[in-house]
């Protein structure tokens, strides 16, 4: 292996891993980020000159501890730290059995989302600490500007140490609740990359990938959480399309027209095995169900063949749990898919009164398809045009178009 | 940790009655229990009389300037307040929300810098013919430069004999609010405040009548930078 390589797995593996692990020790989120980034650097110095260590997480673990015990000796509060923790001799070692603490990465997880911190906080904080995803990464996955992130992140860290967030897996009567906490994060960060799908967007796209190692690190250390696994086969399901979503223009391709054979197999089927084993413990959370849901698309061969009364059916069941607009309209189209367009429609005008829906391109769109089905071009047509300003990228605009001009 | 434990009442609720005297009654029923629960964790917990009541202090060029009214005019104000002693803000945020003001009020919480001063006057309190009185500070910017200043003042106002309780709080960064929807705890960043301040401090004071209390709230340091308001507890 060359030594390039060697780093970036080292660094997709253990950089979550090193922080977590300084973190706990020292309380101090800076300190541990700067000295496992300062390891990293010693990595690009050495490996390439003396070869990869045998044990490179190892190796990289020794020295961001070293370099963590260096500092600390520097500043007064940290030497008083140090004096806390025990005698020179136990600082020397206490860096050392880093990497077998899984609960470091839970814990670290676990804090970065907490609820009381603000959302685009938990989102940044878990791309730097988990991911190790710089400042100026994470600023053009998400389109803002650096100093805006750089302010979060620091506002974020801040609040956890003013107003006493404890870095701990949360107790077991919390653990549910903070664990779909956890997911949201996951799931908001996959959507940021997913809904970013073109070829000058890669670092956008890359989100996706991040999403789904933390949902596996998270599966990993939470092996009994059904929703876990969840809103994996759910993110992995979604994933699984990415190369069937856009044909060779760079148009958006709907469910429907997509090119199955495109669809990545294994992924797939990684995702209906996680999903079987989590909806065989019961009672299914939000997760399994939109992954149940994402899993009848996956499981028919063609789209004519999609069972649509199990889809209605889930939509249902996910309505029930998780109240929304924009489930109730995927849940009419799915009526109108199932065979009852009338049933369908009406769900659509009524959806039409909800403020909330007011701005939402999709509903008319969705009415738009079913007028077309059902024979109606000229009301399917006016449908599309209500939808086409409220279409917010140039990719959905075109489709839109596209569909009118097919009428 | 010290923390302050804001309940947010709303003009909804405390002004033309719309919440029913029998959800005022289960509310006080469900009390004891509750109090009992968190007893080795609350330290101290009274209702305030409305906002309307209160009286604004500035001091400007040595002047002191006092108005009435609440400082700000919004539908959500400080209806009371609950100091916690907790582990860390899950066990303040288990404390509040378990609370049965929480099945009608948002509840904010946030923690003081330096912890909460409380004096023997504070176990005494309410026993008396006493006539405390909240001193809130609502500052636009935070000013630590200012904490010395509000620290002799405290050890002042406790040398006379007439300091309650009190302390800084941590900025409105630092603040969670809870609220519950469909019987769930749902927790937001930030203060229940929207105007441009925030409540940097609070201070109780005892012993003093309306006058006096204002005069006091007069010689805060934070009077001379920002606003006090000066609010009575409410009394049955």
């Amino acid at each position: 292996m060359n030594a390039q390589h060697a780093l970036d797995a080292a660094f997709r593996e253990s950089w979550g891993r090193i922080v977590a692990a300084l973190i706990r020790r020292t309380g101090n989120w800076d300190l541990a980020e700067e000295c496992a980034q300062e390891a990293f650097v010693e990595a690009v110095r050495k490996w390439p000159a003396d070869g990869v260590p045998q044990r490179p997480i190892a190796w990289l673990t020794t020295v961001a501890g070293n370099r963590a015990i260096d500092r600390l000796r520097r500043e007064a509060r940290g030497a008083q730290l140090l004096e806390q923790i025990g005698h020179e001799a136990d600082v020397e070692t206490m860096f050392d059995e880093v990497e077998e603490i899984e609960d470091d990465r839970l814990r670290l997880i676990f804090t970065c989302c907490h609820p009381a911190l603000p959302m685009d906080g938990r989102v940044a904080l878990t791309l730097r600490s988990l991911i190790g995803l710089t400042t100026a990464e994470i600023a053009r996955a998400f389109l803002v500007p650096e100093a805006t992130v750089a302010k979060r992140l620091t506002r974020t860290k801040s609040k956890i140490a003013a107003a006493g967030i404890a870095y701990r897996v949360p107790p077991a009567h919390l653990l549910p609740e903070r664990t779909a906490g956890v997911l949201a994060v996951l799931y908001l960060m996959f959507n940021e990359g997913y809904s970013a799908s073109s070829g000058e967007e890669l670092i956008r796209v890359g989100l996706c990938d991040d999403a789904i190692r933390l949902a596996r690190s998270l599966r990993q250390l939470m092996p009994d959480e059904p929703e876990v696994a969840g809103a994996l086969a759910l993110m992995l399901l979604q994933h699984s399309r990415r190369r069937a979503r856009l044909d060779d223009n760079g148009e958006l391709v709907t469910l429907e027209d997509q090119e199955r054979a495109r669809w990545d197999r294994a992924e797939i089927d990684e995702a209906l095995e996680l999903l079987e084993s989590a909806l065989r413990r019961g009672a299914a959370g939000p997760y399994q169900l939109q992954a149940a849901i994402a899993a009848c698309h996956a499981r028919a061969a063609t789209a004519a063949e999609t069972d649509w009364p199990q889809v209605a059916g889930l939509y249902a069941l996910l309505e029930a749990q998780a109240p929304s607009p924009v489930v109730r309209l995927n849940r009419a189209v799915a009526v109108a898919m199932a065979g009852d367009l009338d049933a369908g429609l009406a769900m659509v005008d009524e959806l039409g009164t909800d403020p909330r829906m007011a701005r939402y391109y999709l509903l008319d769109a969705a009415r738009a398809d079913m007028l077309r089905r059902r024979g109606d071009p000229r009301g399917a047509a006016d449908a599309y045009r209500r939808a086409l300003p409220l279409a917010p990228s140039e990719a959905e605009r075109r489709f839109l178009q596209r569909r009118i001009t097919e009428l | 940790m010290h923390y302050l434990m804001t309940i947010v009442g709303t003009t909804r609720f405390s002004s033309d009655g719309v919440m029913s005297s029998d959800a005022i009654e289960a509310m006080n029923r469900a009390f004891p229990a509750w109090n009992e629960k968190v007893k080795d964790r609350r330290l101290f917990g009274r209702e305030l009389d409305l906002p309307g009541t209160a009286s604004i202090v500035r001091v400007r060029d040595g002047e002191p300037l006092v108005v009435d009214g609440p400082f700000a005019e919004t539908k959500e104000f400080m209806a009371g307040f609950s100091l916690l002693d907790c582990a860390d803000l899950d066990d303040a945020i288990e404390v509040a929300s378990s609370s049965p003001v929480a099945w009608h009020h948002r509840i904010e919480i946030r923690p003081f810098t330096q912890g909460v001063r409380l004096t023997d006057r504070a176990a005494a309190f309410g026993r008396g013919d006493d006539n405390p009185y909240l001193l809130i500070s609502w500052m636009r910017e935070p000013r630590v430069d200012l904490a010395p200043a509000c620290d002799r003042w405290r050890d002042d106002l406790t040398a006379r004999g007439l300091y309650v309780l009190g302390g800084a709080l941590g900025g409105a960064d630092t603040a969670t609010t809870i609220g519950t929807r469909d019987g769930a705890t749902e927790l937001a960043d930030g203060p229940f405040t929207e105007t441009p301040e925030f409540i940097a401090a609070i201070d109780v004071v005892d012993g003093v009548d309306r006058r006096q209390a204002i005069k006091l709230a007069a010689t805060h340091p934070f009077a001379g930078t920002d606003a006090i308001e000066v609010r009575p507890f409410y009394t049955e």
